[in-house]
């Protein structure tokens, strides 16, 4: 009947991911909040780690399309 | 009926089965977007279309049984021919646009499956559904689906609330952009495909296309223009009923939700346990709706969708056996199947213009649902 395992694994795949984007992009717009030197990249960094996440994203997506495509 | 007129049928319902599901499903990934003003609605339907195309085009890998296993092909069960295919489709066709109607954003896929299934049981009875696989592929991935999207988008919002300052969060709309656009590509490479896999399922029964084979490319590139052409349309009713009628979002809040209805249809299209991605973005809204403090969800408007996702499968059904009943008599049972399904799509369509729902008056509340002022509190003394 149903795989409880695959649907446990996508629930906690799902909350760590999506919690995780939240997390670095929140703290990314509250870092940059303020006037001190070391907020600037410390905030560029947080986007960049979530700009990460989201090209797994799209890797999950279209890589194996792609890959397909030009024939690996 | 010559096989040539009755698979030019299929094809032509079933691109416009595409094409409903396209505007259908627009709000899954854009209705958000749109209620906090991170994209103009215009703008967020382009794009999604766009996305909709390239992840049709992306997608080569063909659905070998359409209907999921739920039906029993073969010595067990029946082969599905053309006119059942063809019955099918006008019952997914005709929910789709009686809950485009009603604005409930419904699965596309399970008014498909329905179609089908009521066109299969007319054609070989009860014994073809396969209950096992309908329990563990539909009924209780419904219930899983909506409650996973609600705990994940929960405790997004949660977290984006407690790390952000007021001023600071206009700063998710950009964030919006990202993860809608994900949701839109991930739909056209899965949505597209189901329409692809029944034109090439009739083109094989009707012997135009060797069996084991995939889809052509003219197939392909219609089904994909077919999909983006209507996402482009924008399933006005369902986005306002995502996007305003569940409960009023913020972009932290939309940005939560998007980024969990992103999260959760990866990691369940990824991890082997499909989830339906209409019901997984309506309960990521729900969700961040009961995520912020202060904010409230409607739940008379999530009950009638609740109420949707139940009929949908034995709504669309009912549809596709009647149309099976009509199919079974003969080519004029044929033809009256196909000019009651036109029939019914015009109808529903004139009723739609007593109350057109457009990109102008999105913004506009419901019929019956009132704006209350706030309480002005008496000057203490």
């Amino acid at each position: 009947m149903i795989d409880w395992v695959a649907f446990l694994t996508v629930f906690v795949a799902s909350l760590v991911a999506a919690c995780l984007a939240v997390t670095l992009f929140s703290l990314g717009l509250r870092i940059a909040d303020g006037e001190a030197a070391w907020r600037r990249p410390v905030s560029i960094l947080m986007f960049a780690l979530c700009a990460v996440a989201v090209l797994i994203g799209l890797y999950l997506i279209v890589g194996d399309h792609l890959l397909e495509l030009v024939g690996l | 009926m010559d096989p040539l007129i009755l698979v030019a049928l299929v094809i032509a319902l079933a691109l416009f089965f595409d094409f409903t599901n396209g505007f259908h499903d627009t709000a899954n990934a854009m209705a958000t977007p749109i209620a906090t003003g991170a994209l103009k609605p215009k703008t967020a339907v382009a794009l999604a279309a766009i996305l909709n195309l390239v992840g049709a085009f992306l997608s080569t890998e063909v659905a070998k049984t359409i209907s999921g296993g739920l039906i029993r092909e073969g010595d067990g069960g029946i082969q599905i021919g053309p006119e059942l295919i063809l019955a099918g489709l006008i019952g997914a066709i005709v929910w789709n646009l009686v809950t485009w109607l009603l604005g409930l954003p419904s699965s596309s896929s399970h008014a498909l499956f329905g179609g089908l299934i009521g066109a299969a049981v007319v054609g070989a009875g009860f014994a073809v559904i396969d209950g096992g696989v309908l329990a563990s592929k539909i009924l209780i991935p419904a219930v899983l689906a909506p409650l996973t999207a609600v705990t994940v988008a929960f405790l997004a919002t949660r977290i984006a609330y407690s790390i952000t300052r007021k001023r600071e969060r206009n700063g998710f709309k950009k964030g919006q952009i990202f993860t809608s656009s994900l949701v839109s590509l991930a739909h056209g490479t899965n949505d597209a495909q189901k329409t692809m896999g029944v034109i090439t399922l009739a083109l094989i029964a009707a012997g135009f296309q060797s069996p084991g084979t995939g889809p052509e490319f003219w197939v392909i590139a219609a089904c994909a223009f077919a999909i983006a052409l209507g996402t482009y349309s924008g399933g006005w009713r369902i986005i306002r009923t995502m996007g305003r009628g569940i409960t009023e979002i913020e972009p932290a809040q939309g940005f939560a939700a998007e980024a969990s209805t992103t999260a959760t249809i990866l990691a369940s299209t990824q991890l082997g346990f499909a989830l339906s991605t209409t019901q997984v973005a309506s309960g990521s809204v729900i969700g961040t709706g009961l995520g912020r403090k202060g904010a409230s969800v409607r739940w008379r408007t999530a009950g009638r969708i609740g109420i949707g996702w139940l009929i949908t499968i034995p709504a669309s059904g009912a549809i596709g056996a009647v149309a099976a009943l009509l199919v079974r008599l003969g080519p004029g049972g044929l033809i009256a199947a196909v000019v009651l399904a036109v029939l019914a799509i015009l109808g529903i369509f004139l009723w739609s213009l007593t109350s057109r729902v457009d990109h102008r008056n999105l913004n506009q509340p419901e019929p019956g649902v009132f704006v209350r002022p706030k309480k002005k509190r008496k000057a203490r003394r």
